[in-house]
């Protein structure tokens, strides 16, 4: 091995990572905040609609920060798997909570 | 703060900000100019006379309809200011049998709508689309479906919120630096340049950015609200309440006099109405709701009230907003500026000149960091060639097609045929006519032939005003219609100042081989590398 195919192996595992890294942060980033706009619009109190609006003002900006997080991690991988792992743990409250009191 | 974090927001901010910085100076260009949207619908109408007296207008607006569609559906007649033009009324026919009842889908239709003038009657104005372009542009784009448009544009908000904050994060002693501008020193003087037009508006672009996304919730994270409502109108119906429908009676009676219900709504707002809807004009079931115009409150949820439209009695008023419900609205409001009188749109429009240049500075810093950078500077990559390129395309090639926009109201024959469109594609003829010269020519000369083509556009148009029309700068400051005055003195001083840039980038040598070889000509920048 030549100290070109080092050095090409490494761009091409930069650019593998940056590709994570998008995945990560837009299509995964965005279901992220949507999942979280599920639960926190469930979890919070009071009037349907109220509960709504401020789920999705706030899920905005979660939208942002999955994508900072998605960049500021350590690894493409490790961004992908935490934000999954938040996506999941909102899905699950929406879920248990959609299943034991229904919707309007 | 960490190295290491700082390098991936170094990264994030240049990539997301260069992919979709065109949308966004595209989009901010539109959204600037947006906020004299009101001042160009007059403005692009030189033939219409000012208002003054709205109630004029609106009894000319019902004396209209009546005789046009008086077995409407329903009629929509915003409520005429000295700010607009008349009123640019429409009407939604009686659904047909079988047909769905839209209400937004007549809302674009010719043959469904008018304008009436300060004295009551049809205006005989040329077709355009006045200031109303700029503001659908920023969110809609041109030539696209608007639902493609909003989702791009929606993303391109969010992208450029990320932006925002990874770049707080990268350039981190901008607060610091923001008190110094390093002039003619290439790179340096670039970065303070995006810089400071960044941290002087800063709190804007925030505000601006997020309250823009608050504009599009609904099409961009339903998810909150399916997450509660098994459908989408019951939560419609819950956050904009409107007066419980009542069936058409079928048996005709007299609408009331419009004037009345509106005088009687403004004393109840304790402000100026914006929208009269009537509902089955001339029925027994006839109603009439008013809104409070968007320029008396910060919140764009405006209260709203409905009468019974042959008694006149008051049957319905809205309730209060919820506190998220309010908070939404006010960021919308906020976003939208109509709130603000004429100093604040002033504000407004300055920060929105701030945010245009900060997206430009920062397209144009990432070539000439790079171009410093490159093996051999006469023979760039693909990459940073095509950057280069559409950034000449875009920064300096949107200006020039807005100009020819405005020229192409004041020139096109007043009798061409779907003439308010072919305003629009002159826009885009000229921008397409820019974006292939700067596609074939080097950019050191089409910068400066774009800025000057445009400065010369931007002063002559005034100058047109004054000689060609009795509506010039001067004449509209004799009669104090300072609106008109302000548009054609503004456009100078952009012209103006588009010709001075033009003559600066003209002579602009790049500093970039000065400091490698000191004292090297700057015709060496042509020579082939060694």
């Amino acid at each position: 091995m030549t100290a070109g195919d080092g050095h090409a192996r490494a761009r091409w595992a930069r650019r593998g990572d940056i590709a994570l890294r998008v995945v990560a942060a837009v299509p995964l980033g965005y279901a992220t905040a949507s999942l979280w706009a599920m639960a926190i619009a469930r979890l919070l109190p009071g009037d349907r609609a109220e509960a709504s609006v401020t789920a999705s003002l706030v899920a905005l900006a979660l939208c942002a920060i999955a994508a900072i997080w998605a960049f500021a991690a350590r690894s493409g991988w490790r961004a992908i798997w935490t934000l999954a792992v938040a996506a999941g743990l909102a899905a699950a409250i929406a879920w248990i909570s959609i299943d034991a009191t229904g919707r309007v | 703060m960490s190295k290491g974090f700082r390098q991936s927001q170094a990264f994030l901010h240049t990539w997301s900000g260069l992919l979709l910085g065109w949308i966004l100076f595209l989009v901010f260009v539109a959204g600037t100019i947006a906020f004299w949207r009101e001042g160009l619908n007059r403005w692009m109408r030189p033939e219409i006379a000012r208002v003054e007296q709205p109630m004029r207008v609106l009894a000319g607006a019902q004396a209209y309809l009546a005789r046009k569609a008086p077995d409407a559906k329903s009629w929509i007649i915003p409520v005429a200011t000295k700010r607009s033009p008349g009123a640019q009324l429409f009407w939604v026919p009686q659904p047909k049998p079988g047909e769905e009842r839209g209400r937004g889908r007549s809302r674009g239709r010719r043959d469904t709508q008018a304008l009436i003038g300060a004295d009551g009657q049809v205006a005989q104005a040329r077709e355009t689309r006045g200031g109303e372009f700029f503001y659908r542009f920023h969110f809609d784009l041109h030539y696209m479906p608007v639902i493609w448009a909003r989702w791009l544009v929606g993303f391109a908000t969010m992208v450029m919120l990320v932006a925002i904050i990874s770049g707080i994060v990268t350039h981190k002693k901008i607060f610091k630096d923001f008190f110094t501008l390093r002039r003619a020193r290439g790179q340096r003087s670039w970065l303070d340049g995006h810089n400071a037009t960044a941290v002087l508006a800063l709190p804007f672009h925030l505000m601006i950015t997020y309250t823009g996304l608050v504009t599009l919730m609904t099409l961009l994270m339903p998810w909150a609200v399916v997450a509660n409502y098994t459908d989408q109108k019951t939560v419609f119906a819950a956050l904009f309440p409107t007066a419980a429908a009542i069936e058409r009676t079928g048996r005709p009676a007299p609408l009331i006099d419009l004037r009345r219900i509106a005088t009687d709504a403004q004393r109840r707002l304790g402000a100026p109405a914006s929208f009269i809807e009537v509902s089955d004009p001339g029925d027994a079931a006839a109603r009439v709701s008013v809104s409070q115009s968007a320029n008396s409150m910060l919140s764009s949820r405006t209260p709203q009230l409905t009468y019974d439209g042959v008694t006149g009695r008051l049957v319905w008023r809205s309730p209060p907003p919820g506190a998220a419900a309010e908070t939404a609205g006010a960021m919308v409001g906020l976003h939208a500026g109509r709130f603000a009188g004429n100093g604040g749109r002033w504000l407004y429009f300055l920060c929105g000149i701030a945010g245009t240049l900060m997206i430009a500075s920062g397209l144009v810093l990432w070539t000439v960091k790079r171009r410093e950078r490159l093996p051999d500077p006469t023979r760039p990559h693909v990459g940073f060639r095509v950057v280069e390129r559409l950034n000449v395309a875009v920064v300096g090639g949107f200006p020039l097609g807005i100009a020819c926009f405005f020229c192409a109201n004041r020139l096109l024959p007043v009798t061409l045929h779907a003439r308010a469109d072919w305003e629009v594609h002159m826009l885009f003829i000229a921008w397409a006519l820019a974006a292939a010269i700067a596609f074939v020519a080097r950019p050191a000369r089409v910068w400066p032939s774009l800025f000057a083509a445009t400065g010369v556009l931007l002063v002559a148009l005034p100058v047109y005003d004054v000689v060609a029309t009795d509506r010039g700068l001067f004449a509209m400051l004799a009669i104090g219609d300072l609106m008109i005055a302000g548009i054609d003195a503004t456009m100078a001083l952009f012209g103006i100042a588009f010709l001075l840039l033009a003559r600066r980038v003209a002579r602009h040598r790049p500093a970039a081989r000065r400091v490698r070889s000191a004292r090297t000509a700057p015709a060496a920048m042509l020579e082939p590398a060694e």
